[in-house]
């Protein structure tokens, strides 16, 4: 029994990562009718540009907010003028191709124009363990979970409470309608391309201790978070966090019990369950198509 | 006299080699329920998304209050005191009631900056209760707007496009899909909002006796061009409209 809950334990602090990448997924798709699978090269990108900024002498908050800066930038303002917005008139089968080539071309640009090696990335939690009855908790998860969940909170608090949040739940909900009401559509599509990047580097500052800062390291993880995405419910925020603690413990757990060989199929395994029997995910609602 | 509120001159829309709107002109004059009827195919809806930018005309002035307002988006309509309602339902689904109106004016109100951090309704709740009062919704009003009946989410569409106190609301076909037993009622609502707030409305209808009963003024379209302006009585007794559009 304490095996297992540490497992669980820090099973969902892995999740709560792979839920802010799942939360980007979830916000674009609403807004804007996107799928970025270049989402994991997001995170990584942004765990380069840290590693180079504290290389240069950086202290980590100060590379983390100037990271936040260049990534709402380039991963916000630039993707979103560069790729989504010439092909969305063509539909979403091109932004599809043109985020997965995306994603092969940035992996691929950092290992050519970098580094191919693993690049060791200091946490911004100090190495503690703790003892609660038996269990042995570490530091880092309990900051990772904590830090994540507060993202996600406050992100679904700023959709919610602020006019801003409403004003792009309103673009996600009809784009039309919002127009017609005064609100500024493209504006609040680029704010949740903004808060996607911005996100995608938070999911990188919590992963990359664990992960380390390698070229491929957003492949596992842009596919383990879309699956979460898709489990969770594709258009519900709140389903990426559930979906991304889903997939973090539902590995950890497999790979102690089952075998760790395993591991990675979890995720795709319960992608495969959820599309059978509840295809708009656990929390998702079923949408009508306009024909 | 005063000036009109919108001044369509010589408005012209074609589509290929089918003029869908051909040199249409009229005037909506401060506090005016204009109508405007004709049969399916008759322009109605391009002259309508025209004046909200919605299609850019081929020729034609468009103004409101005196300015030019040919080919603005409805974004920059919406701002000048441009209000709409579609044919088709366009709530918020997910919203409540009641943030389906706040969202509807929100945009009027404070800066970039405080509408991105500012919590609450942007002091809005008080307008959105009294119209959530007007149009009898309060017992739905904190229900997300995807729940209500047909009628119900009508009745949140318009009350949102009045909202922001628009010096000009355009009606898409309101009655369409209501049941009978609700368009008198549609009807008293929008005299109590023309008397009670002001304002210009132009409405596109079929449904007879809600537009004679409804508007000071009635414009017929037909083919893409004006047939008759006149008062509900005008037009009921207008020879060419009856042969051509009302019929006996």
């Amino acid at each position: 029994m304490t095996d297992f809950l540490q497992l669980f334990f820090s099973g969902m602090a892995t999740g709560s990562i792979y839920a802010l990448a799942a939360l980007g997924f979830t916000l674009l798709w609403q807004a804007s009718g996107t799928i970025n699978f270049a989402q994991g090269e997001f995170v990584m990108l942004p765990a380069f540009a840290m590693v180079g900024l504290i290389a240069a002498g950086a202290p980590l908050p100060l590379a983390f907010v100037l990271t936040v800066v260049l990534a709402i930038g380039v991963l916000g303002w630039a993707f979103k003028r560069g790729v989504v917005d010439p092909l969305f008139r063509h539909g979403m089968m091109p932004i599809v191709v043109a985020t997965i080539g995306l994603s092969i071309a940035l992996s691929n640009g950092v290992r050519a124009g970098y580094s191919a090696e693993a690049h060791p990335f200091a946490g911004m939690f100090p190495d503690r363990i703790f003892n609660i009855a038996g269990v042995t908790i570490t530091l880092a998860d309990c900051g990772t979970l904590a830090f994540a969940l507060l993202l996600v909170l406050a992100t679904q608090s700023f959709l919610a409470r602020t006019v801003t949040g409403r004003a792009m739940q309103a673009v996600a909900q009809n784009t039309e309608s919002a127009t017609v009401l005064g609100i500024n559509v493209p504006r609040m599509i680029f704010y949740t391309f903004a808060i996607n990047a911005a996100l995608a580097c938070a999911a990188a500052l919590l992963v990359t201790p664990v992960y380390l800062a390698k070229f491929d390291m957003g492949v596992s993880l842009g596919t383990k978070a879309f699956f979460a995405a898709v489990i969770g419910g594709f258009n519900n925020s709140r389903g990426a966090l559930l979906g991304g603690v889903i997939v973090g413990v539902g590995e950890n757990l497999a790979a102690a019990y089952v075998s760790p060989q395993y591991k990675d199929a979890v995720a795709l395994a319960l992608f495969m369950v959820v599309i059978l029997f509840k295809p708009q995910g656990l929390l998702g609602r079923k949408e009508e198509r306009k024909v | 006299m005063s000036a009109p509120v919108l001044e369509v001159r010589d408005l012209r829309k074609a589509y290929g080699a089918i003029q869908a709107v051909g040199g249409v002109s009229f005037q909506v004059m401060p506090g005016e329920i204009f109508g405007v009827i004709g049969p399916n195919g008759s322009g109605k809806t391009t002259m309508f998304n025209s004046v909200l930018g919605q299609i850019e005309p081929d020729a034609g002035e468009i103004r409101l209050n005196g300015a030019d307002i040919t080919g603005l988006s409805p974004l920059e309509l919406n701002r000048r005191g441009v209000g709409r309602t579609f044919q088709t339902l366009q709530v918020f689904g997910k919203m409540s009631v009641r943030d389906n109106l706040i969202v509807a004016a929100q945009e009027h109100k404070g800066s970039m900056f405080s509408r991105m951090f500012a919590p609450g309704d942007s002091g809005l709740g008080p307008k959105a209760d009294e119209l959530i009062d007007l149009f009898r919704i309060r017992h739905v009003a904190d229900k997300p707007a995807g729940s209500l009946s047909y009628g119900q989410q009508k009745l949140v569409d318009i009350a949102m496009a009045f909202m922001s106190e628009p010096a000009l609301v355009l009606l898409d076909e309101p009655c369409a899909g209501v049941n009978p037993s609700l368009v008198g009622g549609i009807s008293t609502l929008l005299k109590e909002l023309n008397a009670r707030r002001g304002g210009s409305f132009v409405v596109i209808e079929h449904n007879m006796d809600f537009v004679m009963d409804l508007c000071h003024r009635i414009m017929v379209m037909v083919e893409g061009t004006v047939m008759a302006i006149g008062t509900p009585a005008e037009i009921r007794a207008n020879k060419a409209v009856l042969d051509a559009y009302l019929g006996n």
